[in-house]
């Protein structure tokens, strides 16, 4: 088959519609995540993750209702017991544990489990169903209805949560609001990357734009645009040349992340000498 | 007129009574400073008139109204703040949070440019406003961060601590923005603080919050050696400098409490020092 003809298959042409909506969710929330320091429990609900999506397979289910119960469910607990700073590591690191634990048990009991866990852990967007594609579509386009409405006060706590408290946003809240639409992002991108490569998605876009601009919205809207770069590259190279499409993605997104920091230490060093 | 009256005020805390019997007023358009040791109160004291903690007993009126979160009409600033460290956020940023940031939904208000520009030129902040907050000194975040907290010009202005970690020349600054915003918008201010010193000039009146009781008086009521060392739990010594300033200093035990057969100057240190200083002059 041509190039083309690749391209015009149905199961690619689905693949790109759930990577674009995937993308720009998770270029939006990565956002926060890295506003927020939230790095480790984006990395940690991932993982929580992947217990629910063996759990779902042992019982005969689709991977993805099960990774919905979980990373919601952590999410929730993440941002119920962990609103203050000063205990969330622990409780992030707890869950984490605890779930993955419960992972090696359900695949162990599970006796098919070599090709579920592979795409479960490294993503597997070429093979999910029409249906799946659709289902992770909409919630892509849910969290980014979402964080459009919530953009401000999301903001706000985030960088003045005591300020924010006293002109009647409840901290609590916006924790839970933040920690569900983390779930349900976490959710799209283990399709697209997996549980092992979420943080291409989710951090390295988001990381990569903070280094270049100083203005919040831009920087939102920056991370948007490296996830989307990384995603539709990585689905065409995945298909043009070969190997996994996760690959790609990951390969491209920390290939932004690294050539952001090249350009800020070069603008630095630069401005040193104009001063100098 | 008052803009904050406190009858009979008392805070339970899980099931620790932190203060009670409080009994105090502040005038509009003056400032007043709180001070007591760590872990008195002096927070629960702001969370209480912010409405974020009710009190256990007694009354208070905050603005003519019982209290209530998120009143525009009293502005809070925090002591430390996680935008400081954000490289993504410009002081103007910032200072728009403070007009819509608690709006959720689309949509801009039109009359957002015009509110923060002037509350960036009220203080002094312009030239910097569009500069990453990470990148300012600790004098220019606290303007810029007086400037979010101003920006419906409140009426009761809660600042906390907002000269810790400040150099002087930079205390100075932020404490002759402070009284700018007071003559400017009228309102009344209150400064929790933990030195005296640097704000003396522009108090009205001090409250002070100590062994479960929050009592008020003017700064000559206050700045007394016995009431600083009973309020602090701790010898606390007046000095006057040559100019007429008043330097409240912290003792060593030792030499507040003198051995009989004569004192040691192994350790001597730099409040000694400045407490003989002070003998020599008043001799």
């Amino acid at each position: 088959m041509s190039l083309r003809e690749l391209l015009a298959t149905s199961f690619v042409q689905h693949a790109f519609y759930a990577v674009t909506a995937v993308a720009l969710a998770a270029g939006a929330v990565g956002y926060f995540v890295v506003l927020r320091r939230q790095a480790f429990a984006a990395h940690a609900i991932g993982h929580v993750g992947f217990a629910g999506a063996a759990g779902a397979v042992l019982l005969g289910l689709s991977p993805i209702f099960g990774l919905l119960v979980l990373c919601l469910g952590a999410g929730l607990l993440i941002g119920f017991a962990g609103a203050e700073l000063d205990d969330r590591d622990a409780v992030v690191g707890v869950t984490l544990t605890a779930a993955l634990g419960l992972g090696v048990l359900f695949i162990s009991l599970y006796s098919g489990y070599a090709n579920a866990t592979y795409s479960i852990l490294f993503g597997q967007i070429l093979g999910v169903t029409w249906s799946d594609v659709g289902l992770v579509a909409a919630l892509s386009m849910g969290v980014l209805l979402v964080v459009s409405l919530t953009y401000r006060p999301l903001l706000f706590v985030s960088v003045d949560a005591q300020s924010a408290a006293s002109r009647g946003l409840s901290t609590r809240a916006m924790s839970l609001l933040f920690m569900s639409l983390l779930g349900v992002t976490t959710v799209v991108a283990i399709q697209v990357v997996g549980v092992l490569l979420v943080f291409s998605l989710l951090v390295a876009p988001a990381a990569a734009a903070e280094v270049l601009t100083s203005r919040p919205l831009r920087t939102m809207f920056l991370a948007m645009g490296f996830a989307l770069a990384s995603a539709w590259l990585g689905l065409f190279f995945g298909v043009w040349i070969g190997g996994p499409v996760s690959f790609w993605i990951t390969a491209l997104a920390s290939l932004a992340y690294l050539a952001a920091r090249t350009t800020d230490a070069t603008r630095t060093r630069r401005a040193r000498r104009v001063v100098a | 007129m008052n803009a904050l009256t406190m009858k009979n005020g008392a805070v339970v805390l899980g099931g620790r009574t932190i203060w009670k019997d409080a009994t105090f007023s502040l005038e509009s358009g003056s400032i007043t400073a709180i001070l007591g040791p760590n872990g008195a109160g002096k927070s629960t004291l702001l969370n209480i008139i912010l409405g974020l903690v009710p009190l256990a007993e007694g009354s208070l009126e905050v603005l003519g109204e019982t209290p209530r979160r998120g009143n525009r009409r009293v502005g809070y600033m925090a002591q430390t703040r996680q935008a400081d460290t954000v490289a993504t956020m410009t002081g103007r940023d910032y200072v728009g949070l403070g007009f819509d940031g608690p709006r959720f939904g689309w949509g801009r208000d039109k009359a957002k440019r015009e509110v923060v520009r002037q509350a960036l030129a009220l203080t002094g902040t312009t030239s910097f406003a569009d500069q990453p907050l990470h990148s300012l000194s600790g004098g220019q975040r606290q303007r810029i961060a007086l400037a979010h907290t101003t920006v419906f010009k409140p009426q009761l202005l809660l600042l906390d601590e907002p000269l810790a970690a400040l150099d002087l020349a930079a205390q100075a600054e932020i404490v002759d923005l402070i009284n700018l915003i007071r003559d400017t918008t009228g309102a009344a201010v209150v400064v929790v603080a933990h030195d005296l010193n640097p704000l003396a000039p522009i108090i009205d009146q001090v409250l002070w919050i100590a062994r479960r009781q929050v009592r008020s008086g003017t700064v000559e009521e206050v700045v007394n050696e016995d009431v600083l060392s009973q309020l602090y739990g701790h010898p606390i010594e007046i000095v006057v400098t040559p100019r007429g300033r008043r330097v409240i200093v912290g003792l060593e035990e030792e030499f507040a409490h003198p051995h009989p057969h004569g004192h040691d100057h192994s350790h001597e240190g730099v409040h000694e020092h400045f407490a003989e200083v002070y003998e020599e002059e008043t001799e």
